[in-house]
């Protein structure tokens, strides 16, 4: 059994001591970071200030005044400010529906508060705008010129003030000149801008220049415009799931991504270690170092360690990015998202995975001669690597529905199909959990024996690649 | 002195082929013992039954006193017919990993792999990863691989292949220094030659059945010389009537040599004495019979082939499918 370690430790260090691994390992982290430190940064840079003018040509002769009156500092400064106070108050309300506890809720807002990337209103542009009224019969085309040569900048060469934004109202936007169904129609407005403009001034010029013109509609009416506005306000809608233990609010992306990292976790874990095992069989069967190893080592315990080795490389992997994972929850303060049983199922179910997975990657490394043979093989492989992904959806919406309940009694993916449902919302029977176990437990042990064989045989097979009826019929032979 | 190895009755097939057929062996403890037999013939089968590699369907095998060389893998050193090294390794933990497998404590081997490698010229290469070295280099880390251990029984399958001159010598020295350590060796080829210059037994195996088994000096004695080489002085005497001399069967000419075949029971001594007196020659010697001439005798003689086709199986070179995989590919 010494020997089964000395291998086993052999077979670790040869995949995790190498450049690519740890590169491989520590890149997405690294990105990661970048990511969260220097995305902040960059979007908590302001956008220079908007320096320019917008015109207005107004037929109907109502609405311009309007125009300037939004666009003067006072109203801006006030529009900015709704701005800021609406954001927090969304922000608010995704912390509260996600159903976490009040004191994750306060830290997460403590949190926000203190990183100024969260102010939203950080992103808008401060502007420096004028609002220039042209006379209502000015020809739009000469108008438009100007906006031409200010093309691209926000300030124009000659220091004034460069025309950004053009806005053309027709008689017919603001007084209805027919009817239909007894209703006034109403006819559009033009707005031209430059470009390169700020899409966020862009869209607050347009907001200001509709708002204008239905004040103006509402005016001629006779209407309270501020009575109005208050009426027209869409009511909020408090939504709640109805569940047995009382009214929800668990976010449904919370519902989702949980089993799914789960699941990634597991997934990327075991096919990567496989993956290693894979490669490092090949390597012995076509470097043929295979038999040298075996003048010291019986097959069976060359597999073991190989299994274990790699085993290893699988676990490091598994444990770097769930320990990131759950390090990352815990800094949002989301850490009960996760319940610790689950990631005690998660190792175990990683063991049942992994050494099927494994057991198949011995065998095809072993009765192959190289990687390019070992593709034809590799079909029941990818059909494990597929299903889990295609169940995914289907498991979560549902995760005791008959459909995942029958999956996670099948052999080979019901270690995935069970992650899945471990983590999901609804909590599963808990028979199932150790029956789901003991046929995991009963598939490695005949994937073992079967694998066990193959492998002995296949090592010493130099020459025509094997097919599937051949490695049964190793099986049936040894 | 007891046996190192003990075969009864082994028999192995694979699929519908015969591999072995009824196999007896005994190898001494202490021995040198050649297994010769063209590609093909059943010695790396034999081999790896000994290795509990594979297992016979039939018959009893016994290694260093155990029923399996598993008990007693430590004790032996292998060096297969299909070897190599981990292409990334570096050679010196390679040779580290071998000898941690085969049961010394990490301390004592990189002592001991320090030696080998100064031993075998290979020093320099410690810390070089094992695909940067040439061919024949590889080789003798893979050799450094099936001693390291000191092992008490050593089996080499196709030990010489691929090595140069030079290195031959260097690896006959090596098996004849584990040897005098007390080690017994065995070691298979396809090149009869090699077994001659170094064996002092040969076990000789052709289609799965055993053909000889006995000490080189008895296969001597029993295969009497069978041609006399007569190289005459002068081109003008080739055509003198050697054909004539008591003895002779056949004169076959080749450059300017006649090879003298002789009758069974032939009077070598006076065969001798008649030739010299018949023309001036420059060499006159009594050609002892190569194993492969031997071989081809013994195996021509009972099964009938022809001569020429036994001469070429020997000759082949490696790389034709062993009797393993022919038959469970298949």
């Amino acid at each position: 059994m010494v020997k089964v370690f000395i291998i086993a430790w052999k077979e670790f260090t040869a995949t995790v001591f190498t450049k690519a691994f740890i590169l491989g390992l520590l890149l997405p982290p690294f990105f990661m970071t970048v990511a969260m430190v220097a995305l902040p940064l960059l979007m908590n840079k302001k956008p220079p200030t908007v320096f320019g003018h917008i015109a207005v040509i107004d037929q109907s002769g109502k609405v311009a005044p309007r125009i300037v009156e939004a666009f003067s500092p006072e109203k801006v400064r006030e529009r900015r400010e709704q701005r800021e106070k609406e954001t927090k108050e969304q922000i608010d309300k995704a912390i509260k529906s996600s159903g976490l506890s009040e004191k994750t809720t306060g830290d997460i807002k403590k949190q926000m508060e203190a990183n100024p990337a969260a102010n939203m209103a950080n992103m808008i542009a401060d502007t420096n705008l004028t609002v220039q009224v042209l006379p209502p019969e000015t020809p739009v085309d000469e108008a438009r010129q100007a906006i031409l040569k200010a093309t691209g900048r926000e300030k124009a060469e000659d220091g004034n003030a460069s025309r950004l934004a053009l806005i053309v109202i027709p008689k017919n936007s603001v007084v209805s000149e027919e009817e239909e169904k007894g209703q006034p129609v109403f006819g559009s407005y033009q707005l031209l801008t430059a470009p390169r403009l700020d899409i966020e001034v862009q869209s607050d010029i347009r907001r200001q220049a509709s708002r204008a013109i239905v004040d103006t509609r509402l005016a001629d009416a006779g209407q309270n415009i501020d009575r109005m506005r208050a009426l027209m306000a869409p009511p909020v809608a408090e939504e709640k799931a109805v569940t047995a233990t009382g009214d929800s609010k668990i976010n449904e992306a919370a519902k989702l991504l949980v089993p799914g990292a789960f699941m990634f976790l597991l997934w990327i874990s075991t096919f990567s270690a496989g993956q290693y095992l894979l490669m490092s069989t090949i390597e012995e069967k076509s470097s043929r170092v295979m038999e040298v190893i075996l003048s010291a080592v019986s097959p069976l315990h060359l597999m073991l360690g190989k299994i274990i080795g790699k085993g290893a490389v699988g676990l490091l992997i598994l444990s770097l990015f769930s320990g990131a994972g759950v390090a990352a929850l815990i800094f949002f303060a989301m850490a009960d998202l996760v319940a610790w049983q689950n990631l005690i199922l998660l190792l175990i179910y990683f063991v049942l995975a992994y050494v099927m997975v494994a057991c198949l990657m011995a065998s095809i490394g072993a009765a192959v001669n190289d990687i390019n043979e070992a593709q034809s093989l590799m079909t029941p492989v990818m059909l494990i690597l597929v299903v889990p992904m295609m169940l995914w959806m289907p498991i979560l919406r549902n995760p005791n529905s008959m459909f995942a309940q029958v999956c996670s009694f099948v052999p080979l993916i019901n270690p995935f199909v069970m992650v899945l449902r471990i983590s999901g919302s609804e909590p599963v029977p808990m028979w199932q959990i150790p029956v789901s176990i003991l046929v995991g437990l009963l598939t490695v042990v005949f994937m073992c024996w079967a694998s066990a064989k193959i492998f002995r045989i296949g090592v010493l097979m130099y020459g025509k690649p094997p097919n599937f009826a051949t490695l049964i019929k190793w099986v049936r032979m040894a | 002195m007891s046996n190192a190895i003990e075969i009864r009755g082994v028999r192995k097939t694979f699929g519908p082929k015969v591999a072995v057929e009824s196999l007896d062996l005994d190898v001494p403890e202490g021995s040198l013992y050649g297994f010769i037999g063209p590609n093909g013939a059943g010695k790396s089968t034999t081999i790896r039954m000994i290795m509990s590699i594979i297992f016979p369907d039939q018959g009893d095998l016994r290694v260093l006193g155990k029923a399996s060389a598993v008990e007693s893998k430590d004790r032996i050193g292998y060096l297969p017919e299909e070897r190599g090294v981990y292409k990334k390794m570096k050679v010196g933990a390679f040779l580290n990993y071998m000898a941690r497998l085969k049961g010394i404590d990490s301390a004592t081997a990189d002592k001991r792999v320090k030696e080998w490698l100064v031993r075998t010229g290979l020093q320099e290469t410690y810390r070089k990863k094992c695909e940067e070295l040439s061919k024949g280099m590889q080789q003798k880390v893979q050799f450094i691989t099936s001693v390291i251990h000191e092992p008490d029984l050593l089996i080499l399958d196709e030990v010489f292949t691929g090595l140069d001159p030079v290195n031959r010598r260097l690896m006959r020295e090596l098996i004849q220094e584990q040897n005098d350590r007390g080690a017994t060796i065995i070691f298979s080829t396809h090149a009869m030659r090699e077994a001659e210059e170094l064996c002092d037994n040969i076990f000789m195996i052709h289609k799965g059945e055993k053909v000889i088994d006995s000490s080189l000096e008895d296969v001597w004695r029993k295969y009497d010389p069978k041609t006399m080489v007569v190289e005459p002085m002068n081109a003008s005497d080739i055509g003198r009537g050697w054909g004539g001399l008591p003895g002779v069967k056949e004169v076959v000419e080749i450059d300017g040599v006649l090879d003298l075949r002789l009758r069974d029971g032939a009077d070598v001594a006076e065969l001798m004495k008649q030739a010299a007196m018949l023309a001036p020659v420059r060499r006159l010697e009594l050609k002892r019979a190569s194993l492969e001439d031997i071989f081809i005798d013994i195996v021509g003689g009972s099964g009938g082939e022809s001569a020429e086709k036994l001469r070429q199986t020997l000759q082949a070179g490696k790389g034709a499918a062993t009797e393993l995989e022919e038959v469970t590919r298949g």
